[in-house]
C-alpha cells in the first residue's frame, strides 16, 4: 500500500486536529481588538462579542467535523483498507474505523450545535472549549482505529484529558468541580488499570499489536488471563457497566449538558468500538469463555443501571444511569458475540447516538440564565408551554424505552434477535424484564409535562441550531423504528446495511 | 365501485384514512397558525375534519370491505401486502377473514359515534385530543387486519401511547397513576410476547431457511420462507429441545400479553382505575376496541401457532374465565360509582368471551367473537350514557341520582334499552352471543356452562339494580329535578349504537355466515397443526431413543 493511501486514510484525524489547532488560535486572534490608540489591548470584549465569536468558532468546529465525517464516509464507500505505523500497524483504517469515526464525528458535531447557544446561556462561553471538544474527538478518532496497546492508550489519553477539562467547564459551578475531579480520579485509575493490563499481556505474549497478542495469548497462561481481566475491567469503566458505573451520575449530573450528551454519545461509541475490535481481533478464539463473564456484565448492568434510575429526581442523574442501562443492552450483543450481534451492536449505536442527543437537547434547550432545568418537577405542564419541543422530547424517551415505531425499539429487536440466536434466552428475558422498568421512569417526563400543572415561568426560545439538532434526531428516530433497513427514499441509505458491512471486516 | 385507486387498497384505507386526516390537519394547523400568526385552525374544523374522516373510514368498511368480502370463500381475503423489512422478513400484509371483518366494522364504528357523543365534552387542548384518537383509531384498525406478527406487534404497543395521553391528559382527579398503571400493565404482558415472538421466528428460520414474520402464505406473491403457521413446535422439552422452545412457554408468554388486555382474571386491576378516570370517549374506546384486541389476539395468534398448548391449558384459562365472570358480577354489584360498576360488568362478560374461545368448539368460538362486537355496542352505549349524566351532574354516584325517569324520560328509556342488550334479552345482541357460548361450553365442559349460567343472572342483578336505583324511586335530590333530557345530538349517538344492537338480536345470521366459516377454518387449522406436531415428535423418537 502506497504511503499516499495511508495519508489519505488519516484524513478525518488530520481535519480534526487541525481544527482544534486554528480554533486555539483563531479564538486568540479574535478576542484581541485594537483600542483607539491602534494597540492590541488585553481586555475581554463584551458579552456580545463573544457570543459572536463563539458562534464563529463554533462553525470553524463544525466544518473541521463536517470535513472529517464526509472523509470517513469516503473512505468506507471506497472500502480501502490500509494500516498505519512504523514498521508494524499501529492504527488500521477500516470499515469499522471509518464507520465508527463518521458515528463519533456525527455526535461531537452535534455537541458542537448544542453548545451554541448553550454556552452563552449558562455564561460559561469560553473559546477552548471547541478546542478541547475537538481534540478530544480526535482521540476517540484513534481510540477506534488502534489495533495496537499503544496506539490504543494514546488515543484514550488523548480523548480523556480534554474531556476531564470539559466536564468541570462551568467553574463557578461546584457541581461542575466535582464533576471534574470525580471524572479524572476514575479516569486516571482507569488509564492505570488499563495500562497494568496491558502491562501483563504484553509480558505474557511478547506482543502489543492485537495479532500478535491472538497469536501469543494460548502459550500465556494465568498472566494473560489476569491482563485480559484488567483490560475488561478498564473498559468496563469506561462503559460505565456495573459494577464499575459508580462515577457515571454525578459526572454526567456535574458537567455542562452540551458536554454531558458529549460524553454520552462519542465516549460510549468509541469504548464500544475498541471493546468490540479488541475482542475480536485480539481474542479470536477466546470467545466462548469470555461470554458468560460478559453475560453476567450485562445482567447487572442492565439489572442495576434500571432499578436505580427509578429513584432519580434529576433529569441528567436519571439519563446516566439510563446510559448505564444502555451500555448493558449493548453488552447483550456482545455476549451473544455473533456476526448478527456485531451488526446488532453497530446499528444500536447509531440508534443510541440520536436518541440521546434529541434528549440532552431538550435539556438544553430549556438552559437561561446561568440555570437549567434538570429536575422532574421543572418540566411539569412544559406541554402547553412548548407544545413542538415537548411531543419531541417524549419521542425520544419513548425511543430510549423501546416503544415500537422508534428507533430505540428496532435497535432492541435486532439485539434480541441475535441474543435468541445464540441461545441466550436469559439474558433476552433480562433484557425486556429491565425494559419494562424503565418505561416506568422514562414515562415520568411525559406525565410531568403533559399531566400536571405548569411550575415554572416562561421556557427559553429553542434557537435555530437546537431546532436543527432536534428535527434531524426525530426525523432520525422515527425514519430508523421503520426503515431499519428498508430505502424507501432510494438513496441508497440502510442504516442496518451500514453497520453490517462496518461489522463484515472484523471476519 | 369507489374508483381504481381505493378499490385495489381498501383495506389500507380504511385503516390509513384516520391518521392521514390527522397529520393532514396537524400540517394545516401549523401552516395557518405560521401565516396568520394565530392558534391554528379553529377547533370546529378540527371537530368536523375527524367526525368526517372516521365516518368515511367507516363508510369504507361498510360499503367497500362489507360488500366485497365473500363469506362463501374461506382464508384472507382483500390481501395487500408490500415489502417493508424484506431481509428480516417484515412486510406491511394485512387482510381481513370473518373475525376481522366484523371487528373492524365495529371500531370504524365506534369511534365517530364516540367523537358525536363526546361533541362538547373535552375543551382543553381538543386538537390533540382528536390527533390522539385517530391515530389510536388507525393503530386499532392496522392490528386486526395485520397478518404480519412483526407488524402486528409494532401497532399493538404503538396504540398504548395515544390511549395512555388520552387517559392522562383528559382524565378524570386520579387520571396520572391510572394512565401508568394502563400503560405499564399492557407493556410488561406485551414485552414477554417479544420474547415468545422472537423464539417463533428463530424456529421459524431454522425450518424454513428463510427469516419471516408472515402468518400464512401470501397469495401470488413471491414470498421467500416458510409462513409462521407452518412452522413445528414441540409440544414437550426433550434433550434437544429446550423449555423456551416448546409450546407451553411460548402459549404462556402470548397469553400473558393477550390476557392483561381482554381482561383476564387476575390480570384486570387496571381496567376499572383506567375506565373511572378516562374521558368518556377514552373509555368507549377502550371497552369497545381495546379489550376486543386482546380476545382477537388469542384468536388469531395464540390458538393456530400453539394448538398443543391451548389444549393443555384450558382447564387454566376456563376457570380463569369463570372466575372473572362470577367476581366480576359480584364487585360490579357493590359499586356505588356508575362508571366502576360499567367496568367490572366488563370483567365479567369478556370472561364469557374467553369461555366462549376456550371450548374451542364452532358455537363457542362464533359465540365469542359475536359477544365481543356485541359488548362492544352495548358496553360503548353505558359509557356514553352514564358520560352524558356526568355532564349534567359531575357525579357518577349511583347514590346521588334516583327517580330521573321524571326529568329524563327520553334518558331513561334508553339506558333502558341498553341495560337489557347489556343482560343478554332476546331479540337484542347480547342474548345470541351468550346463548352461543353457553351452547359451546356446554358441549366442551358441561360444569362451566351451569357456572357461566350464574353470571348471566348476576348481570340482570346488578344491571337492573342500577337501572331501579337511577332511574325509578322518588325525585329526591333536588338537583335532580332540573336535569334537562337528553338533547338531539345525544338521541343521536345512542340511538346509532341500539340500530346495531337490536339488528344483531334479531337477525344475526349476516353477521354469523362470516364469522362461522372463519372459525371452522380455525379450528381446522389447529388440528392439523396438532397433527403435525405429533408427527414430528414421533419422527424424531426413534433418533433420540438409545
Amino acid at each position: 500500500m502506497s504511503r499516499v493511501l495511508d495519508v489519505a486514510a488519516l484524513a478525518p484525524l488530520g481535519f480534526v486536529a487541525l481544527g482544534a489547532m486554528s480554533i486555539l488560535l483563531l479564538e486568540v486572534a479574535l478576542s484581541r481588538r485594537p483600542n483607539p490608540e491602534g494597540v492590541a489591548a488585553t481586555r475581554s470584549p463584551g458579552p456580545a462579542a463573544r457570543t459572536r465569536i463563539g458562534t464563529l468558532l463554533a462553525f470553524a468546529a463544525s466544518g473541521a467535523l463536517v470535513l472529517a465525517i464526509y472523509a470517513a464516509c469516503y473512505l468506507f464507500e471506497a472500502g480501502l483498507q490500509s494500516d498505519f505505523g512504523p514498521g508494524r500497524p499501529l492504527l488500521q483504517l477500516d470499515a469499522l474505523s471509518s464507520f465508527a469515526i463518521a458515528l463519533i464525528g456525527l455526535g461531537a458535531l452535534f455537541s458542537v450545535w448544542l453548545s451554541i447557544t448553550y454556552l452563552p446561556a449558562m455564561r460559561i462561553l469560553h473559546g477552548e472549549y471547541y478546542a478541547l471538544l475537538l481534540l478530544a474527538t480526535a482521540g476517540m478518532f484513534v481510540m477506534v482505529s488502534a489495533v495496537d496497546l499503544v496506539a490504543l492508550y494514546l488515543g484514550l489519553e488523548l480523548a480523556s484529558l480534554p474531556t476531564y477539562a470539559l466536564a468541570g467547564f462551568n467553574r463557578r459551578k461546584l457541581r461542575s468541580n466535582e464533576s471534574a475531579l470525580k471524572y479524572f480520579l476514575v479516569g486516571s485509575f482507569t488509564s492505570a488499570v488499563l495500562l497494568y493490563g496491558m502491562a501483563l499481556l504484553y509480558g505474557a505474549t511478547g506482543h502489543t499489536d492485537f495479532a500478535g497478542i491472538s497469536r501469543g495469548f494460548e502459550g500465556g497462561g494465568g498472566l494473560a488471563l489476569a491482563g485480559l481481566a484488567l483490560m475488561l475491567a478498564g473498559l468496563a469503566l469506561k462503559v460505565a457497566a456495573v459494577p464499575f458505573h459508580q462515577w457515571a451520575p454525578d459526572v454526567y449530573e456535574g458537567a455542562p449538558t452540551s458536554v454531558t450528551a458529549f460524553m454520552a454519545v462519542t465516549g460510549k461509541a468509541a469504548a464500544f468500538v475498541v471493546l468490540l475490535r479488541f475482542l475480536v481481533l485480539a481474542l479470536p478464539e477466546l470467545g466462548d469463555r469470555v461470554e458468560i463473564l460478559l453475560a453476567v456484565l450485562a445482567a447487572l448492568t442492565m439489572g442495576i443501571g434500571n432499578l436505580m434510575a427509578l429513584i432519580q429526581d434529576n433529569v441528567k442523574r436519571m439519563l446516566a444511569y439510563s446510559a448505564v442501562a444502555h451500555a448493558g443492552y449493548l453488552l447483550v450483543g456482545f455476549a451473544a458475540g455473533s456476526a448478527e450481534a456485531w451488526t446488532a451492536v453497530l446499528f444500536y449505536l447509531i440508534v443510541y447516538l440520536f436518541m440521546t442527543v434529541g434528549v440532552f437537547c431538550c435539556v438544553v434547550a430549556l438552559a437561561q440564565g446561568g440555570r437549567e432545568w434538570d429536575s422532574i418537577d421543572d418540566f411539569s405542564g412544559l406541554a402547553g408551554r412548548r407544545p413542538a419541543l415537548a411531543a419531541l422530547l417524549t419521542l425520544f424517551l419513548l425511543s430510549l424505552a423501546g416503544i415500537p415505531g422508534t428507533a430505540g425499539f428496532m435497535g432492541k429487536f435486532y439485539l434480541a434477535v441475535a441474543a435468541v440466536n445464540a441461545d441466550q434466552i436469559a439474558l433476552v428475558l433480562i433484557l425486556v424484564a429491565t425494559s419494562l422498568v424503565s418505561v416506568f421512569y422514562y414515562l415520568r417526563l411525559p406525565v410531568a409535562m403533559y399531566m400536571r400543572r405548569v411550575r415554572h415561568g416562561e421556557p427559553p426560545e429553542t434557537s435555530t441550531s437546537e431546532m436543527v439538532v432536534l428535527a434531524l434526531c426525530a426525523a432520525a428516530v422515527v425514519y430508523l423504528g421503520f426503515f431499519a433497513q428498508a430505502d424507501p427514499a432510494g438513496m441508497g441509505i440502510r442504516a442496518l446495511d451500514l453497520a453490517g458491512r462496518a461489522a463484515d471486516f472484523l471476519h | 365501485m369507489l374508483g381504481p385507486y381505493v378499490d385495489a387498497y381498501l383495506i389500507s384505507w380504511v385503516v390509513f384514512l384516520p391518521f392521514a386526516s390527522a397529520l393532514g390537519l396537524l400540517l394545516a394547523n401549523l401552516v395557518v397558525g405560521f401565516l396568520l400568526r394565530s392558534n391554528g385552525l379553529p377547533k370546529v374544523v378540527w371537530k368536523v375534519t375527524a367526525m368526517v374522516a372516521s365516518t368515511l373510514s367507516f363508510l369504507a368498511a361498510l360499503l367497500g370491505l362489507w360488500s366485497r368480502f365473500d363469506p362463501e370463500e374461506t382464508g384472507y381475503q382483500l390481501v395487500e401486502r408490500v415489502e417493508w423489512l424484506p431481509e428480516y422478513g417484515i412486510h406491511y400484509f394485512v387482510g381481513v377473514d370473518g373475525i376481522s371483518l366484523v371487528l373492524v366494522l365495529l371500531t370504524t364504528f365506534l369511534v365517530p359515534v364516540a367523537l358525536l357523543a363526546t361533541w362538547n365534552e373535552i375543551d382543553r387542548w381538543l386538537r390533540s385530543y382528536l390527533f390522539f384518537v385517530l391515530a389510536l383509531e388507525t393503530a386499532m384498525l392496522g392490528t386486526f387486519v395485520a397478518l404480519n406478527l412483526f407488524q402486528f406487534y409494532l401497532l399493538w404497543e404503538l396504540m398504548l401511547v395515544p390511549m395512555l395521553f388520552v387517559i392522562g391528559i383528559w382524565g378524570g382527579p386520579r387520571r396520572v397513576q391510572a394512565a401508568t398503571k394502563f400503560f405499564l400493565f399492557t407493556v410488561a404482558g406485551s414485552l414477554l410476547m417479544l420474547v415468545g415472538l422472537v423464539v417463533v421466528y428463530r424456529m421459524n428460520f431454522e425450518q424454513g431457511g428463510a427469516l419471516n414474520f408472515d402468518l400464512v402464505r401470501a397469495v401470488g406473491t413471491a414470498a421467500s420462507g416458510m409462513p409462521l403457521l407452518e412452522t413445528v413446535i414441540p409440544a414437550q422439552a426433550s434433550e434437544t429441545v429446550p423449555w423456551w422452545q416448546t409450546q407451553s412457554w411460548l402459549f404462556g408468554a402470548f397469553a400473558i400479553a393477550f390476557g392483561v388486555k381482554v381482561p383476564l382474571f387476575p390480570l384486570h386491576t387496571w381496567l376499572p382505575d383506567a375506565h373511572v378516570e378516562a374521558p368518556t370517549g377514552g373509555s368507549v374506546i377502550l371497552a369497545g376496541v381495546l379489550l376486543k384486541l386482546g380476545a382477537y389476539g388469542f384468536l388469531r395468534f395464540a390458538l393456530p401457532l400453539f394448538p398443543d398448548a391451548t389444549v393443555e391449558w384450558v382447564p387454566v384459562v376456563v376457570v380463569l374465565s369463570l372466575v372473572g365472570i362470577v367476581y366480576g358480577s359480584l364487585v360490579a354489584m357493590v359499586q356505588r360509582d356508575l362508571k366502576k360498576l360499567v367496568a367490572y360488568s366488563s370483567v365479567a362478560h369478556l370472561g364469557f368471551v374467553m369461555l366462549g374461545i376456550f371450548a374451542l368448539n364452532l358455537h363457542g368460538l362464533t359465540g365469542a367473537v359475536l359477544q365481543m362486537v356485541n359488548h362492544g355496542l352495548a358496553t360503548g352505549a353505558l359509557f356514553v350514557l352514564v358520560g352524558f349524566v356526568y355532564a349534567r351532574r359531575r357525579t357518577r354516584e349511583i347514590a346521588d341520582f334516583g327517580g330521573l325517569a321524571r326529568p329524563m324520560p327520553v334518558f331513561a328509556c334508553l339506558l333502558g334499552v341498553v341495560v337489557m342488550a347489556s343482560i343478554g334479552l332476546p331479540a337484542l345482541g347480547g342474548f345470541v352471543g351468550e346463548f352461543l357460548i353457553l351452547l359451546g361450553a356446554f358441549g366442551a365442559e358441561p360444569w362451566a356452562a351451569v357456572v357461566a349460567t350464574s353470571g348471566v343472572v348476576l348481570a340482570a342483578a346488578y344491571m337492573l339494580w342500577m337501572f331501579r336505583r337511577v332511574v325509578f324511586g322518588p325525585l329526591d335530590k333536588p338537583e335532580n329535578r332540573g336535569l334537562i333530557d337528553l338533547d338531539l345530538r345525544e338521541r343521536v349517538a345512542v340511538g346509532l349504537l341500539i340500530v346495531p344492537i337490536v339488528w344483531i338480536g334479531v337477525h344475526p345470521s349476516p353477521l354469523l355466515r362470516r364469522i362461522e366459516p372463519s372459525v371452522s377454518v380455525l379450528l381446522q387449522e389447529m388440528e392439523l397443526r396438532q397433527s403435525r406436531t405429533a408427527l414430528a415428535a414421533n419422527a424424531s423418537l426413534p433418533e433420540s431413543a438409545p
